[in-house]
């Protein structure tokens, strides 16, 4: 009886530390949601309900038209990461060529470069080519950035699929890319989620790339339009946290959706 | 995923069967199938580490250049802003042990499976999906004068101890790493706990047989078999700390007051886009990219022979 009386009094013990954790873990997000539906005054005093902050923000920066410059340059950049990294993960796990295996432990240093050392140059070839301001110049860069690893997720995903699938096809007189469409493509898709779930949250979030390549108001992002709020010494803080709950909402939710994606997507980053 | 513990030395095993026009054809189209990543990495990756090095014995100005030499990085290295620069990147990684070693006690909590262990997981590893963007305007409310912070510090009864952090070089420096530390415990502990969870029970039940207490279990038993997961989340962790704080920076300090909590990543974008030294920014990039580098390489070498 007492054993287990310590036991439970512990099991206890341990439930209590993770509902602290977790109050310090949620603040944040308790805090953006409460003030973001008060007016400066109501935030002043410190209770109340308000819609005010959210109407200010649309008349201070263009909401919408932000959202949708996300929407369009993280999905732009997502899509072409999928087709490059599933194709180059195929042909780097199932068909080979010479000089492959270098290319690859290339592509993997490239994982390792820091956005910020390659930062400038990447900045003035893309000016030089007259990309800046526009969309395809920073879905290029993210895609850029993404598909190193993307492409080892999916080499190491193709890797655990046996082989003789493939022969198979190749026997019943499959050429190579049919093969990839109908039988290696379609067995990928929970690499395909993963590496669009982390790809998403990774450039959604980003502020660098945006800040630098898409400058106009008329193609900012809207982590970006977020960061010049702020640094236009904007103190009112019920709108500036409207502003991050409109940032972080559709963020969240592909989370809420996909989480256990995401955690497979790190663990396989351990190589699991 | 299978048979992937081995995943990062020799990209290919393709299969090797006799019929060399048949393995003539899949090498063509291995070839092409890898040239749409090829093209993208070497026009946008390559090109500018190439360049990155270039430019750092330049003097170029983003539009002309000139060779210097040794220039930039002899001015570099006799600017006492960059040594302070590099310290505040030795405050990061001093700090990462913390953002290990918290994570790692909570994990040990959650692989104990209480109630509501999963909603635990979820609410832990939700700053995952937020902008540091976000997460640094929040942290300002947090830490300012008037702030949140204080305003606790004064209901408990500790108004005394009330400070303004974000005013001074080493208290806003200490509050940019609070607010890291807080953004990667999330990760760190799905890390451990996914590593727990590979762990097999029986080990544990021959410890428990063999007389082993909960101490001795952990420090013998479960933690030798984490090495590996701590590892890898010691090395994403440094490499956060070094190459992903720029917005959270950007955000809350501007690398101020004063360079107090400006690092590496952030002196390269105020060299070149706040004072369009551009060359010497490049300098203050290969900087970064060999550190990260040895870094990455390091952790490379323990992994493998951790693994054979």
């Amino acid at each position: 009886m007492m054993p287990q009386a310590r036991r439970r009094l512990n099991r206890t013990v341990i439930f209590l530390a993770l509902v602290v954790v977790a109050v310090l873990m949620l603040f944040p997000f308790v805090f953006m949601i409460l003030i973001a539906n008060q007016s400066y005054d109501q935030y002043l005093a410190g209770s109340g309900f308000s819609l005010d902050s959210w109407r200010q923000l649309f008349a201070a920066l263009p909401v919408l038209q932000e959202l949708l410059n996300s929407s369009i340059v993280t999905g732009g950049a997502v899509l072409i990461i999928l087709v490059v990294s599933s194709m180059g993960g195929f042909a780097f796990a199932k068909l080979g060529y010479p000089g492959g295996s270098v290319v690859f432990l290339l592509l993997l240093a490239g994982m390792m470069v820091p956005v910020q050392s390659i930062v400038i140059p990447e900045f003035v070839n893309i000016s030089q080519v007259g990309l800046i301001n526009q969309y395809p110049g920073a879905i290029l860069v993210y895609a850029a950035l993404g598909a190193p690893f993307a492409t080892y997720l999916m080499t190491t995903y193709y890797r655990g699929i046996p082989t003789e699938l493939m022969e198979a096809s190749l026997m019943d007189g499959a050429s190579y890319p049919q093969i990839f469409v109908r039988v290696m493509l379609p067995l990928s898709v929970p690499a395909i989620v993963t590496i669009t779930v982390l790809q998403f949250i990774q450039i959604w979030d980003d502020l660098l790339i945006g800040l630098l390549f898409l400058q106009t108001p008329e193609t900012r992002t809207i982590t970006v339009g977020l960061a010049t709020l702020q640094s236009g010494r904007m103190v009112n803080i019920p709108v500036l946290m409207a502003g991050s709950l409109a940032s972080a909402l559709p963020a969240i939710i592909v989370y809420l959706i996909f989480q256990r994606h995401l955690v497979r997507g790190l663990t396989m980053g351990i190589g699991k | 995923m299978t048979g992937s513990s081995q995943a990062v030395p020799s990209a290919t095993r393709a299969p090797r069967r006799g019929r060399s026009h048949l393995g003539g054809s899949r090498r063509r189209a291995g070839f092409l199938f890898c040239l749409p990543v090829i093209l993208l990495e070497a026009g946008l990756l390559g090109l500018p580490i190439v360049q990155t090095f270039y430019y750092s014995f330049t003097d170029w100005n983003g539009l002309t250049s000139s060779w210097v030499g040794l220039n930039n990085y002899s001015q570099l290295f006799g600017d006492s802003t960059f040594w302070q620069v590099l310290g505040n990147n030795a405050l990061l990684l001093a700090s990462i042990p913390i953002a290990i070693v918290i994570p790692l006690a909570i994990a040990f909590l959650l692989n104990e499976h209480v109630a509501g262990w999963r909603f635990f997981r979820s609410v832990y590893f939700l700053p995952t999906a937020i902008s540091w963007v976000v997460i640094g305007l929040v942290a300002i409310r947090f830490f300012a004068a008037e702030g949140i912070l204080n305003g606790v510090l004064k209901t408990v009864g500790l108004g005394g101890i009330q400070t303004d952090l974000l005013s001074s070089e080493a208290g806003a420096m200490a509050a940019v790493i609070i607010t890291f530390i807080w953004s990667v415990f999330g990760t760190n502990t799905i890390i451990f706990i996914t590593g727990m969870a590979t762990m097999d029970r029986e080990v544990y039940e021959a410890a428990h047989v063999d007389g082993a207490g909960a101490w001795t279990t952990l420090l013998h038993v479960t933690l030798p078999m984490l090495q590996r997961f701590i590892q890898f989340a010691f090395i994403l962790t440094l490499v956060t700390a070094f190459t992903a704080l720029f917005s959270l920076i950007f955000v809350m300090t501007s690398g101020g007051p004063g360079f107090g909590t400006t690092t590496l990543e952030f002196f390269v974008y105020e060299k070149a886009f706040n004072t369009g030294a551009f060359g010497l920014a490049a300098a203050i990039g290969v900087v970064l990219f060999v550190v990260v580098f040895a870094i990455s390489i390091t952790q490379l070498r323990l992994f493998r022979s951790r693994v054979d």
